[in-house]
């Protein structure tokens, strides 16, 4: 039956949608298919790369927690490890293995809430609630360790980490290592392989792999189109090159395949954290650097594979207390402006939240 | 608040049928990272009674979670007018106080009840879901009038 | 290093460290260096950042570029006159990435990417100031100036550096 003319027209798919984050998208619509997306980023920019122009670099560690809310690690080890590299500053073994737990441990709970907030804005519910409370095992994980549940307090700051783990902590973590493995075969039955959910994802926004390449993606959006680039494998940092663990690509690049990297990548941390719980030395935790070192003259980039993907921050230093500038690569800067604006058009407006969640993304460090 | 005594007596009383808060999460920055876990099963809220709903149409209270950048201080106040009285404004974290961590940036909104009216600020960065349920304890005493909100002249 | 890029970068002097080189390359030679760096593999570009040096009268910009088949960073650095901030836009070298990272650095720093379509600010909405990431806009002052008050009693702390 042919449908009477329709006419294009713009609508906003706003911050306040539970559809989307805290971000805008402009969409041009002809009756229910986008023919043209427009990002509108800014509504989190706080401008945090001269804010740490202001800070020496230990107050920059505690900074650099918040600058994606969602896997404050991630950011606390990239910033420490720039600045690590500027000040020529090598750290003990014993760090090198904490950091590496902590971050995997970090990229498990942040793809728990990837998956729980996708879930609820394709309308599992119980997908939010169940991953969500299993993520507070994490969460209390990171208090014992670091003291706070959500921000660590820049626990991992240039030259180690904070205080050595405490007691007894090793033998939780495995447990709740464990548990996670769990958790995800039971959220494989609940979701990833519930026919409602598959035939939604299934062969929806396929991002091809050179596009995917020049617009700059990375992490599980790029991985599922079939380029296996991993920062973990491709520069390895801390002690990854010792660890044994699989990459996780996909042929496919579409949403359902993004997805399945997603899981499929909770298990090979939780493989990674395994071994390193096994092969944990003794040791010092951390080198001293003063609170009011001075930034050596030089400059630095660093990068790490954060939950999101490639997440990179250069440093710049010219002998003062503070650095002279500091930029930070964001995995969702190219993300959620290029690629989503390239991987919506043709979608149906009801499909809209689903492609938005497949990349896994984060509008606070797109707009810092 | 520009309307009659009547008005005002009929909005006290009005206030003493919220028995269960809906709530509108404006989830803005980092500070609704906890906001998540209250909703979720651990820290449930809904036993509560307290439900997050889609449209400021419906709810009783609105949660400000965090700073405010000029951009979204748009909406927000278009979201706090169209919210039907009686309402109260809760506001999540040191930023929107006193500025906060990010006290010196150029974008951000420093004393949120310059621009909105706030009942009740909950400190802490983010504020654990406890002090979310606690702040929701004091929203409760607020409206059967056994205690009086941030806001002036109420 | 590879040998083409050694060859292609030795005129400039470039420092290796790692799996990375650090190179600045005068403005006049940058688009033929781009389009070489792009043909050798290098066809993945993380960010272009830019610093600003008041005291030598330029703004730097840094094109941070990986190859994936190299696994290696070229970090490529030129410098524009901070008066007249202007140069070629890499949007036919490296496409999307490169035209959202020129329309960051246009907002933030003022530097116009020429034949990039689209250049309209984007994190910001409605700033008439300067561009907010150089180094003549201090911060601490504007904040004290706008929105603090030495005399409310919760504001005095911001007031002691």
């Amino acid at each position: 039956m042919a449908i009477t003319r329709t006419d294009a027209y713009v609508i906003p798919f706003g911050p306040a949608h539970p559809g989307s984050g805290n971000f805008r998208i402009w969409l041009t619509v002809d009756g229910e298919r986008v023919i043209k997306a427009r990002a509108e980023p800014g509504f989190l920019h706080r401008g945090f790369e001269k804010l740490m122009e202001y800070r020496t670099l230990l107050q920059n560690a505690v900074l650099a927690d918040r600058i994606c809310i969602l896997e404050p690690l991630s950011w606390d080890l990239v910033f420490a490890m720039a600045a690590e590299r500027l000040q020529g500053i090598e750290v003990p073994e014993r760090a090198k293995y904490i950091r590496v737990l902590l971050a995997e441990l970090t990229r498990i709970q942040s793809h728990l809430i990837w998956f729980g907030v996708a879930g609820i804005a394709m309308g599992f519910d119980t997908v939010f609630k169940v991953a969500l409370t299993w993520r507070e095992e994490i969460l209390r994980l990171f208090e014992e360790v670091t003291g706070a549940r959500v921000y660590p307090t820049g626990y991992i700051r240039p030259g180690g980490v904070r205080w050595d783990l405490p007691e007894g902590f090793l033998e939780r973590a495995e447990e709740v290592l464990l548990h996670m493995e769990h958790y995800i075969f039971e959220l494989n039955d609940l979701f990833f392989e519930n026919p409602s959910f598959v035939s939604r994802t299934k062969g929806l926004a396929v991002l091809p792999p050179e596009k995917g390449i020049e617009l700059g993606a990375s992490g599980p959006a790029l991985r599922a189109s079939g380029i296996p680039y991993d920062v973990r494998r491709d520069d390895p940092y801390l002690v990854y090159d010792r660890l044994e663990f699989r990459l996780v690509s996909r042929e496919e690049g579409d949403a359902l395949s993004r997805f399945l990297v997603g899981r499929d990548e909770v298990l090979e941390s939780v493989r990674i954290g395994l071994q390193v719980i096994r092969d944990m030395p003794a040791g010092e935790y951390q080198v001293k650097v003063g609170p009011f070192v001075k930034v050596k003259e030089g400059e630095a980039y660093a990068h790490i594979e954060a939950a999101r993907g490639d997440a990179g921050c250069y440093m710049v230093g010219t002998g003062g207390r503070t650095p002279y500038r500091v930029k930070l690569r964001g995995p969702s800067f190219t993300l959620l402006i290029p690629v989503l604006e390239y991987l919506l058009r043709g979608v149906e407006i009801a499909d809209v939240p689903v492609v938005f969640w497949s990349l896994n993304h984060c509008p606070a460090d797109m707009d810092r | 608040m520009g309307t009659t005594t009547e008005e005002q007596q009929a909005h006290k009383a009005a206030r003493r049928l919220i028995k269960a808060l809906w709530v509108f999460n404006w989830f803005n920055s980092c500070g609704f990272t906890e906001l998540l876990p209250v909703v979720a099963s651990r820290f449930d809220m809904e036993r509560f009674g307290m439900i997050a709903v889609g449209s400021p149409k419906q709810a009783d209270a609105l949660f400000v979670a965090g700073y405010q950048t000029f951009k979204s201080l748009k909406y927000l106040r278009r979201i706090y007018e169209q919210m039907p009285d009686p309402k109260f404004v809760v506001a999540l974290g040191s930023c929107p106080f006193s500025g906060g961590m990010y006290w010196d940036s150029y974008n951000t909104v420093k004393h949120l009840d310059e621009y909105i009216p706030v009942d009740l600020y909950i400190p802490g960065c983010p504020p654990r879901p406890e002090a979310i349920f606690h702040a929701v304890g004091l929203v409760m005493e607020m409206i059967e009038g056994k205690r009086k909100g941030d806001r002036s002249g109420d | 290093m590879a040998t083409e890029i050694s060859k292609l970068l030795e005129p400039f002097a470039p420092r290796e460290e790692g799996n990375a080189v650090w190179v600045r390359v005068p403005l006049e030679e940058i688009p033929r260096i781009w389009q070489e760096l792009r043909e050798q593999g290098y066809d993945y570009l993380a960010a272009i950042s830019g610093v600003d040096w008041p005291d030598r009268g330029v703004i730097e910009l840094v094109y941070h570029v990986w190859s994936l088949q190299e696994k290696s960073f070229v970090h490529l650095k030129v410098e524009v006159p901070r008066d007249q901030p202007r140069l070629p836009s890499a949007c036919h070298i490296w496409g999307g990435s490169a035209a959202v990272n020129e329309r960051e650095v246009h907002e933030m720093f003022g530097v116009e990417f020429q034949g990039n379509p689209d250049l309209s600010p984007l994190f910001l909405d409605d700033w008439d100031g300067p561009p907010p990431f150089r180094k003549d806009f201090d911060w601490r002052a504007y904040v004290r100036e706008k929105y603090y008050r030495e005399d409310r009693e919760e504001d005095r702390g911001y007031y002691k550096d």
